[in-house]
């Protein structure tokens, strides 16, 4: 191999491969600490989740409400937002007025799927108390 | 060598974990307020390396138990410390937790340490917060002597996180309340037990007959109107302690209580109790037929109440439901099918509420055994064994559909051992169901082998944040029946405590619903003025939650020098005080929007569920007791009634925080008024006489001596009386038939009216928001299960 093509980076390499080494060897040492010192009990209870002390009814795999997977979506998509956003700010000098147009624009067509999705109901958690028939 | 660096390592281990002490709360009654106390700003557990109670047993290395052990919730207990991580440690706390305390009846386990391995004892009843902080110190010097880097390392030898055995009963644990050492003395009382009472001497002494009552017009009224309706069917009570009482046939009794609820004039709203009496043990043998249904209602029109009863047959114990009438009849029959085996045809849903669900007998029924000691023991193998029933059978998760979560009986928002089972769709709670009776004390056996002296301390535990007023609740029925006349300085002394009790009650009610809410400060400021309350209430009882201070006829003592000083410091701040919390709390919008239309409640629906107190008020509706029907000399005070509208969480707190304004006017009036004179009345028949009057005369040194021993005798008769506590109406009905203990003794606590309702109101709510209901509705579990 052509040592010239590491040339500048040669001893920084070196370095980062023995920072490497060393959280991995840290990493290790914990896990096995917290492996090998706790005591290691086994019994029928401690396995089970903490209900209030009740044993649980069912078990955890079953079909959540897809108002958990909307939300989760949804703020998947807003974040990438940030991504862009974030490095476009490191560099919003250079990129002058061009830059921020097409910036705004970017954050101008989340926002109308914002309300979009605002407007259709997709932000709506639960559902609140519908008064009292009764009355 | 080896030796001298394993001691090293053993004590600086030991050091790092005596000084950061993780501990579990489980709070199971009266102790788990001082317990509590112990963690606000005047003691500081934080020099324990603790700043807050973990919530779960995953983050704790030290299990508190404070409080009572019921049978129902033993196996709770041993879970939780099951899930704990090692090494761990246990502290139980009262003298209920070590040994069953005074509670030595059929529901409760006669100390922890038959269960699971304790550390440390904490004795008292219940310990003050100091001897909590002495615990955890005693407990630090134990694990200090521990060796544990020898079972770090997986060498042999070593030791660490405390006790690993339970104790045996027989072998190293004895059942017996009063210690081990007893068992060839017969447990005492034995002479009031039902239900023989052969050898007591009550029957030999002679008491005046029970004072009765003249029908008002309006009873005649309403006597009239039954006969015209009912003809024969219905028979009155010729003389009745209290109030108008009929007797009717039980098939019958549907009918004549929809009349007075729906056509009588005045109408009767609410069913204010259902109850039965096991009339088999009665002291006439005449008397002694099955049992009696007993029912009660309300008429908000003019504050009146009357009574209906009807005899079942002891055979075949069947009645007619009332369920279809009163919605609030549902728990109160089913209470009554639990505890008398009384069953009632076209009940939706009658099984168990307060015992287990796989309880045997029916408890107060006169034959059933009613001490703990004397059935067999409570041991691990039955906590292993006897599990809460399934969540999945409480509530409908359309088939496995939603998620079935038990909240509580170990958690935060539940403030006891209150048991909620929600199904889920997401976090909206589609199905709701309540499951009572973690706290189930058996109060009111306990009412029937104690003298009526006796019973005083264990009314203080029935609402354990209400202290003295719950005294008063109690003697106010006995007393009535008694015909005792209490001077007027005994009756300013007992308004101005139970009036400072429920200032206090609802400051921790307002910490707590605020904590619940997410805001941590209010509470630990709270507990500064709380504890000026208890101060006082110290200074002048000499005890703290349970002072049991007030007597027949009066109180323990007279005022002590100084008390006019105390009670002037903690009105002159109280005030600005409040405002302060205010400020903190009442514009925070998120407060606001976590309390404003959540949990709304209708008038009507309160009132046919039962509901009272500021509960109820929050309604709108201006019901006070100390106004509508006052006693205990309330009407010589002014104050006002607070109420709001909306019946949601927000106005709940509201008609709260006035009402401590009020009470505050009402200490003011009677410190500033507070009459001279005796504080006991001077008719010895019935009370224990003033100590210096023994010492003078044969006469009161003999009714001293009986009085303090087996106990007055009070007359034959039946009395209801119920009085305004913090959480609303707190009903004692007793039935004397004369003797020196009840013959029954019911308590129509205001919690177990006031929770069937919350069913209903949370169904379509959050979870976030049941929480917030929770905390605003202050409940008591004690109070509910009794």
């Amino acid at each position: 191999m052509d040592p010239a093509v590491f040339k500048p980076w040669e001893m920084e390499l070196l370095g980062w491969l023995i920072y490497v080494g060393m959280v991995l060897g840290l990493l290790a040492a914990f896990l096995f600490m917290a492996w090998w010192l706790g005591e290691k009990r086994q019994a029928r209870d401690k396995d089970m989740p903490y209900e209030c002390g009740i044993v649980p009814t069912g078990s955890a795999r079953f079909a959540f409400p897809a108002v958990f997977y909307l939300v989760a979506v949804f703020f998947l998509v807003f974040d990438i937002e940030g991504v862009f956003i974030f490095t476009w700010a490191v560099a919003a000098k250079d990129l002058g007025f061009l830059g921020w147009l097409r910036m705004s624009l970017f954050i101008f067509v989340l926002l109308l799927s914002l309300f979009y999705i605002w407007s259709k109901g997709g932000l709506t958690w639960g559902r609140r108390s519908p008064g009292n028939p009764a009355d | 060598m080896t030796n001298l660096a394993l001691g090293g390592m053993d004590a600086v281990i030991n050091w790092a974990r005596s000084y950061s002490l993780w501990p579990l709360f489980f709070g199971l009654s009266c102790c788990f307020v001082e317990e509590a106390t112990a963690f606000t700003s005047r003691y500081d557990l934080s020099r324990f390396g603790a700043e807050v109670f973990r919530g779960s047993p995953r983050q704790a290395d030290l299990l508190i138990v404070s409080g009572t052990i019921f049978k129902k919730i033993a196996p709770v207990v041993l879970r939780l410390y099951n899930q704990m991580p090692e090494p761990k440690w246990v502290i139980s706390m009262g003298s209920c937790c070590n040994s069953g305390g005074m509670y030595d009846v059929y529901s409760v386990v006669q100390g922890l340490d038959q269960i699971l391995p304790v550390d440390v004892y904490i004795p008292g009843c219940p310990p003050r917060p100091e001897a909590v902080l002495e615990g955890l110190v005693l407990l630090q010097e134990k694990i200090k002597l521990e060796r544990p880097t020898r079972r770090i390392l997986h060498l042999a030898g070593g030791s660490q996180g405390g006790r690993r055995d339970h104790l045996r009963l027989g072998v190293d644990k004895d059942r017996d309340p009063r210690g081990p050492g007893y068992q060839q003395v017969p447990v005492r009382g034995s002479s009031v037990s039902p239900p023989g009472f052969e050898d007591s001497r009550a029957r030999n002494m002679w008491t005046p007959p029970a004072p009765t009552v003249e029908f008002t017009p309006v009873d005649r009224s309403l006597i009239g109107q039954l006969h015209q309706r009912f003809g024969d069917e219905v028979r009155v009570q010729a003389a009745s302690n209290d109030h108008l009482t009929v007797h009717a046939d039980s098939a019958q009794v549907p009918e004549v209580m929809r009349f007075l609820k729906e056509q009588s004039e005045p109408r009767h709203q609410r069913l204010e109790d259902l109850t039965a009496i096991d009339e088999s043990a009665r002291r006439a043998a005449q008397d002694r037929a099955g049992y009696s249904l007993v029912y009660q209602a309300m008429s908000f029109d003019n504050a009146s109440r009357v009574r209906v009863k009807a005899l079942v047959d002891a055979r075949r114990p069947q009645a007619p439901s009332l369920t279809d009438l009163w919605p609030s009849a549902n728990w109160y029959e089913r209470e009554t099918y639990d505890l008398f085996g009384i069953e009632f045809e076209g009940h939706p849903d009658l099984r168990r509420i307060l015992l287990p669900h796989d309880w045997e007998g029916h408890p107060l029924r006169k034959g059933y055994e009613g001490r703990a000691t004397r059935m067999p023991p409570y041991t691990q193998t039955d906590a292993l064994n006897r599990q809460p029933l399934d969540g999945g059978a409480l509530v409908d998760s359309r088939g496995g559909e939603l998620m079935v979560l038990n909240v509580g009986p170990h958690h935060y928002s539940t403030h006891g051992l209150l048991r909620v089972v929600v199904a889920l769709d997401g976090e909206t709670i589609e199905d709701i169901a309540l499951d009572i009776g973690f706290h189930h004390r058996g109060v009111e056996k306990m009412g029937e082998r104690q003298s009526w002296h006796q019973f005083i301390p264990y009314t203080d535990r029935v609402d354990y944040l209400s202290g003295a007023g719950n005294n008063l609740a109690y003697l106010c029925a006995v007393e009535a029946l008694a015909g005792i006349e209490v001077p007027p300085r005994a009756q300013f002394i007992r308004v101005m405590l139970t009036e400072l009790y429920r200032i206090s009650n609802h400051l921790v009610y307002y910490g707590t619903f605020v904590q619940d809410l997410g805001a941590m400060s209010p509470i630990f400021y709270q507990f500064r003025e709380r504890e000026m309350i208890m101060d006082i209430a110290e200074l002048i009882t000499g005890g703290r939650l349970h002072p049991s201070w007030f007597r027949l006829g009066g109180v323990a003592m007279d005022l002590p020098d100084g008390w006019r000083e105390a009670v002037k410091r903690f009105v002159e701040v109280f005030e600005e005080r409040l405002e302060e919390y205010e400020k903190l709390v009442r514009q925070n919008p998120i407060f606001r929007k976590r309390t404003e239309g959540v949990g709304v409640l209708g008038l009507n629906q309160a009132i046919e569920w039962g509901v009272s107190g500021p509960s109820l008020r929050a309604c709108g509706l201006e019901w006070d007791l100390r106004k509508k029907m006052p006693y205990a000399g309330y009407d010589k005070f002014y104050f006002e009634v607070p109420t709001a509208t909306g019946g949601d969480c927000f106005a709940r707190y509201l008609v709260r925080v006035a009402e401590m304004r009020q009470s505050l006017e009402i200490v003011k009036q009677a410190m500033e008024g507070m009459p001279q004179g005796r504080y006991l009345s001077d008719d010895y028949r019935y009370h224990l006489p003033e100590k210096k009057d023994t010492l003078q005369d044969i006469e009161s040194l003999i009714h001293h001596f009986i009085n303090a021993t087996r106990g007055p005798r009070i007359p034959q008769g039946e009395f209801y009386h119920a009085v305004e506590t913090p959480r609303g109406e707190q009903g004692y009905y007793v039935v004397s038939d004369g003797g020196n203990a009840a013959y029954r003794l019911r308590i129509r606590a205001p919690g177990f009216a006031n929770m069937q309702v919350l069913p209903g109101i949370c169904r379509g709510l959050t979870l976030p928001d049941l929480v917030a209901v929770l905390g605003s509705w202050d409940f008591i579990l004690p109070d509910i299960d009794r």
